[in-house]
């Protein structure tokens, strides 16, 4: 026998797997590698994603409700507040002797001295902070920090159920087609003849908010997009035919389409799972911002743009500010890697 | 058409039905007792099995009698009809310049393929995408209305024609702006696929001027992808218009279902999602009927 | 003055990503004679379309052009944008290899003809259209005047060409440049385009460019020949010169590994052959067919209908099948041949259990009798699967691309229990692939890094993994360049002798299947027209539409001698 049997036969399992030669997803890897753009997007996703896991860990921003500052602090850049409106006039003049008629005159002293002995630091509010207060007095960074963890969660989270409930009945409904596709176009037109946001908010009224909700709300809204692009990808494939070939040596159904099938259309399910985690992130912040999504003692960067309104016209733009900023941050990054990763996947990979 | 309908009818009753709140507890509202409870649940019919309550939903489906709201006690039949209108004065003037803005832009965008305008116009869509439209309205109420008082900020007459000239147009304008990044992607994506089609190729072969092969060529081609485009993006539209009721207290259909959702106002909610649903399939039978008049191909059943 | 376009020392280039640029031509000269037929020939990656597209300017942006082309004295890479325009359509046209979207769907035929005509003899519209009815009747294609405003769609493939052909001569071009034109196209109609193009050129005085693969077509109609390769020319001159006494290897490979409806070599010549100047007997014994044998296969009476939905309760259907019987026996080939719509590739399919069978049996030999696979068990079915098995027509769809070669090899091993551990199966493909002409560290590439030719020899190694009886080619040479379908079909002839296989063999390519085949099917709109051995079925044909078959196949290269060394 030639070379090959022998460099299979005695080393077994390592010899194979070191020689395959560049497989489709290393290629993209490479392709990627070259995408200056690209590598820059996904170094500022990465980034994100980190802070966020750092965030569900509470290393960092677990303190985002404390109200450590005055009311609407500046930014640290800006120096505090001055305005006159704040400063509230002290009355001058003695203070008026009222021991005669005040029932309580006699226990004062007692009184004074029991709160010495119980008296606590009351920790001075801070004038100013990195990038300013709400009108609690609460850390605006932080806020957009602990945000950031909500929002990414919610948007990943809802683009992987939704992802896998489209991949899995798209999958189904183009290979079998018959009475099976028919089933599932009839389910798909239903939840696709209710405008999205309509059917978004008949869940949410009837589940509540919370996010754990809006996860659900959105995976179970969000899947038909994914649904209908799958079912034609694997009605284009079940007819090919590396597929019949696959048929006539004898592999069972689930086999052809998962193990066949699958990787094939793997880098359309990539990137329409990324589209989605840009809608869901969006999505998710209008629902907070409307009252229908993170619970009341959660923070989202929809509910800061929610407090934001008011804020602006006293003339207080850093909380809006900050959450537009980390929101754009991360949406342009994740869009741009998105379009990398398109492009990378693109020549004679279809 | 029609078991499309069956389907929503039957999800919007399962959705309310099991996974809603008791609607007797709702209406009874705080500090009830149990008698209280179990008085309007008797008259709402809740203590009977729930075939017996599908096929009374049903029956209301099909006869348009929704009752009246739990709230208002408004009926929902007039509810619905009283704020349509407002709806439409902002859904449609939308919709139209959406698409006169985006199909130039699109084009033009396609035409200079491959050059600095191009890639420019890319990346500050893609930014402008990134920011989420609440931000848009937020500065937008705040400059054009508070700052530099073009616009009132809120506001909604009963007069159509002066809606159109003082209220409509700061929401309308807001919501084409932050539409026009996508729309316009979207556009300059379907020009290019039909540019690179072989019969391209044979125009410039004829010895059409690229010019002619874009505006006649291209783009009759480029309006099939355009009005599926439209007619499922129609429901969609929908979405801007609420938030944009909710912002400028338009007395729309959007800002009502809100304002049903943040009250558990189940009538109302339930009648919306059907009627829009039912809206939904008319706008995509004229869809069909009108790729008849663009694709040749096409044969209607 | 005799020449009209002289092309002197042409190079294009391609611009890949961050690559190195690719040449596809590289420094080429020739000049088209004036009122003749001048043919470009080569294989796939030769650079012919390449060359003529660039006399139009008509190439992407991406391509880098040098050189020059001569036409009324200037070169035309020189040329403004709006001189190229002038001429594009009026002094020279190109009708494409793809009708069907080369046409634009959404105007009709005769608004697509008209615009040509007043973009350049700025007529009036209704002048145009009469113009356009005249040009559709010159053309030959029936009721005009009703066709001139049907769409594209609306038309058949071979009608749909004779537009475009329409449209390229309205202005009376000097230069018809027609790319690969009937190479999408039946047989029988190929012949009804070449005969219109020829009389075309007769009485419109044109020049015409034909850029083909097929060289028996190119002995049909051209008067001078041009032979590419790998962007070079390897050989030009008068057709008869060339073909008669082709200088360059390359031709003569091209020219003898076609098979031919006249002789019957016992093994085809390939390419390598005249590289390497090896020396073919030309009195070897030829092939002859043989009929006798076991039969391992019988179908009777087969049958598959098609049930088109027209709405909510009508049901149309159409029959692809009708009634087909034949028998497979040990070791023979049995061709079936056809051309597209007869409904040949969806006997092979159906028998295979790939389509659902509306009538009939198919009795395969066993041990404990015959079994009819049409009437098995989904699980009964799979255990026979291994010995009955298909090569499909398309190389680049027929491998999965996500899985290695190994991969490829090793499934069907492992569902039939073939090889006790994987190594043993990795041992037993090493040794397929060295039978089939591939070297085994293949195993751990991926199928695009392979030609045509090259995917289709995996693809017969997988179905040998499991040892078959019978193999089904489904058109299985049909789209590889012709000396490597010389290769294959040598390949396919070894192992049958090495095995004993029968196959079947489906093709729409008569003189393909009448060189591999011992007998011949002739099917024609689902039912089997014609049987008989494949001398026979050439010399003495029956049925009249075997016998058009015949006559619509280009005869070119008859009567040519075998050049036997190099």
């Amino acid at each position: 026998m030639s070379v090959v049997s022998t460099s299979v036969a005695t080393a077994g399992g390592e010899i194979i797997s070191s020689r395959r030669s560049a497989g489709v997803w290393k290629q993209v890897a490479k392709r990627l590698r070259g995408d200056a753009l690209g590598m820059a997007s996904l170094v500022v996703v990465l980034a994100f994603v980190l802070l966020s896991l750092f965030v569900a860990l509470g290393w960092v921003a677990s303190g985002w409700s404390v109200e450590s500052a005055v009311p609407y602090a500046p930014p640290d850049f800006l120096g505090p507040d001055t305005s006159p409106a704040l400063k509230i006039e002290q009355p001058t003049g003695p203070m008026l002797d009222l021991s005669s008629v005040d029932p309580l005159a006699p226990h004062y002293a007692d009184i004074d001295k029991r709160a010495k002995e119980l008296a606590t630091a009351a920790k001075p509010k801070l004038l100013t902070l990195p990038f300013g207060a709400d009108r609690s007095g609460r850390d605006v960074l932080l806020k957009a920090i602990k945000g950031s963890e909500v929002s990414i969660f919610v948007g990943l989270a809802a683009a992987v159920v939704a992802t896998a409930l489209g991949t899995f009945l798209g999958a189904l409904a183009g290979f079998f087609g018959g009475i099976v596709g028919d089933v599932l176009e009839w389910f798909y037109n239903v939840f696709t003849a209710v405008p999205g946001i309509l059917l978004i908010f008949a869940f949410a009224a009837v589940l509540g908010r919370g996010i754990g909700t809006v996860v659900v709300i959105l995976g179970l809204t969000g899947w038909t997009s994914v649904y209908r692009l799958l079912r034609a990808e694997y009605i284009k494939h079940s007819t090919r035919e590396y597929v019949l070939a696959a048929q006539a040596i004898g592999t069972s159904r689930a086999t052809r389409m998962f193990v066949h099938i699958l990787p094939n259309v793997s880098h359309v399910i990539l990137v329409q799972m990324s589209l989605n985690v840009v809608f869901f992130i969006k999505a998710e912040v209008i629902l907070s911002f409307l009252g229908l999504g993170v619970p009341i003692d959660s923070v989202s960067w929809g509910t800061m743009l929610n407090e934001a309104q008011a804020e602006l016209i006293l003339g207080k733009w850093w909380q809006l500010v900050a959450a537009t900023v980390f929101m754009a941050v991360f949406v342009t990054a994740f869009s741009v890697l998105t379009d990398a990763l398109r492009d990378a996947l693109d020549p004679k990979l279809r | 058409m029609v078991p499309t309908l069956i389907g929503v009818v039957l999800l919007v009753f399962f959705l309310f039905h099991f996974f809603g709140g008791d609607p007797a507890v709702i209406i009874a509202g705080q500090g009830a007792n149990a008698k209280q409870v179990a008085l309007i649940q008797q008259q709402l019919g809740l203590d009977k099995p729930w075939w017996v309550q599908l096929w009374i939903f049903v029956k209301e489906v099909v006869t348009l009698n929704w009752g009246r709201s739990w709230a208002t006690n408004e009926e929902v039949s007039h509810i619905f009809a009283t704020r349509l209108p407002a709806t439409l004065t902002i859904m449609v003037p939308l919709t139209l310049l959406q698409v006169l803005l985006a199909l130039p832009l699109g084009l033009g965008v396609a035409y200079v393929r491959g050059s600095l305008t191009d890639r420019a116009v890319m990346i500050t869509t893609t930014v402008a995408l990134s920011i989420s439209f609440l931000v848009y309205v937020i500065i937008g109420q705040w400059l054009f209305g508070f700052e530099l008082g073009w616009f009132p900020v809120q506001g909604w007459s009963q007069n159509t024609g002066y809606n159109l000239i003082r209220y409509a147009p700061l929401p309308v304008f807001l919501a084409v702006c932050v539409s026009l990044a996508p729309q316009t992607r979207l556009y300059r994506t379907f020009f290019l696929d039909e540019i690179g089609h072989d019969y391209v190729r044979t125009a410039r072969a004829k010895g059409v001027s690229e010019k002619s092969v874009m505006l006649k060529h291209v783009l009759r081609n480029a309006m099939i992808p355009i009005l599926t485009d439209l007619g499922t993006g129609l429901p969609s539209i929908f979405i801007g218009a609420f938030l944009l009721e909710v912002f400028f207290s338009i007395p729309g259909l959007g800002r009502e279902v809100l304002l049903a959702v943040n009250r558990s106002d189940y009538p109302v909610i339930q009648a919306f999602t059907v009627y829009l649903a039912v809206l939904t399939m008319v706008v995509n039978l004229l869809t069909d009927i009108g790729y008849k008049l663009v694709d040749p191909r096409v044969v209607l059943k | 003055m005799t020449t009209l376009l002289s092309i002197a020392d042409l190079r294009v280039s391609f611009k890949v990503g961050k690559e190195q640029p690719f040449e596809a031509v590289k420094g080429i000269s020739f000049d088209v004679p004036v009122n003749g037929t001048l043919a470009l020939v080569g294989e796939s990656g030769s650079g012919k379309s390449v060359t003529a597209m660039s006399i139009l300017r008509l190439l992407p942006v991406t391509a880098a052009i040098s050189g020059s082309i001569l036409y009324q004295g200037s070169n035309l890479l020189d040329a403004s944008s709006e001189r190229m325009r002038e001429l594009r359509g009026r002094d020279i046209s190109v009708i494409f290899q793809e009708p069907m979207s080369s046409l634009n769907p959404v105007f009709t035929v005769g608004d697509q003809i008209a615009e040509v005509i007043r973009l350049h003899e700025h007529l009036s519209r209704r002048k145009a259209w009469q113009r356009a009815i005249e040009l559709l009747e010159e053309v030959g294609l029936p009721e005009p005047k009703q066709r001139v405003s049907s769409y594209p769609h609306q038309l058949s493939g071979g009608q749909q060409q004779r537009v475009m052909i329409a449209m390229a001569i309205a202005c009376k071009p000097k230069l018809l440049i027609a790319d690969e034109p009937t190479t999408a196209l039946d047989v029988t109609i190929q012949k009804q385009i070449l005969d219109l193009l020829a009389r075309l050129r007769e009485s419109h005085q044109m020049s015409m460019l034909f850029i083909t693969h097929d060289l028996a077509v190119v002995g049909d109609i051209a008067d001078q020949v041009v032979v590419m390769e790998k962007g070079e020319i390897r050989e030009q001159g008068p057709v008869q010169a060339v073909f008669h006494a082709a200088k360059h290897p390359y031709t003569q490979a091209l020219l003898s590994c076609r098979p031919r409806l006249d002789v019957r070599p016992r093994r085809l010549p390939v390419v390598a052959d005249y590289m390497q100047g090896r020396i073919l007997d030309a009195n070897a014994p030829q092939r002859t067919p043989r009929v006798d044998g076991e039969i391992v296969l019988e179908v009777r009476h087969l049958g598959k209908r098609f049930e088109l939905k027209d709405g909510l309760f009508s049901h149309s259907y159409f029959d692809a099948v009708k009634d087909v019987s034949f028998n497979l026996k040990r070791g023979r080939t049995l061709g079936l041949v056809g051309e597209s719509g007869s409904g040949k590739t969806t006997v092979g399919l159906t028998l295979m259990r790939l389509h659902k069978a509306s009538a009939g049996e198919v009795l395969l030999k066993t041990e404990s009798g015959p079994k009819d696979l049409l009437k098995l068990s989904e699980h009964d079915m799979t255990a026979l699967r291994r010995r009955i098995q298909i090569v499909f027509q398309n190389p680049y769809a027929s491998l999965n691309p996500r899985f290695t070669v190994a991969q490829i090899l090793t499934e069907p091993m492992r569902i039939h229990n073939i090889g006790g551990n994987e190594r043993e199966r990795l041992e037993l493909t090493a040794a397929m692939l060295e039978r089939v002409g591939l070297s085994p560290g293949a195993l751990w590439k991926y199928p695009h890094e392979f030609s045509g030719g090259q995917r289709q020899r995996i693809a017969i190694a997988r179905c040998l993994t499991m040892r078959p009886e019978i193999l089904i080619c489904d058109e299985s040479v049909s789209a590889l360049d012709v000396s490597v379908q010389a290769q294959v079909l040598n390949l396919l002839l070894d192992l049958q002798d090495e095995f004993g296989l029968s196959y079947l063999f489906i093709s729409h390519d008569l003189a393909v299947v009448r060189y591999i085949s011992d007998e011949v099917m002739v099917m024609n709109g689902g039912s089997i027209v014609e049987v008989a051995d494949s001398d026979t079925i050439y010399r003495d044909p029956q049925n009249p539409y075997t016998k058009r078959l015949l006559e619509s196949i280009p005869k070119g290269l008859q009567g040519l001698a075998i050049p036997a060394v190099a």
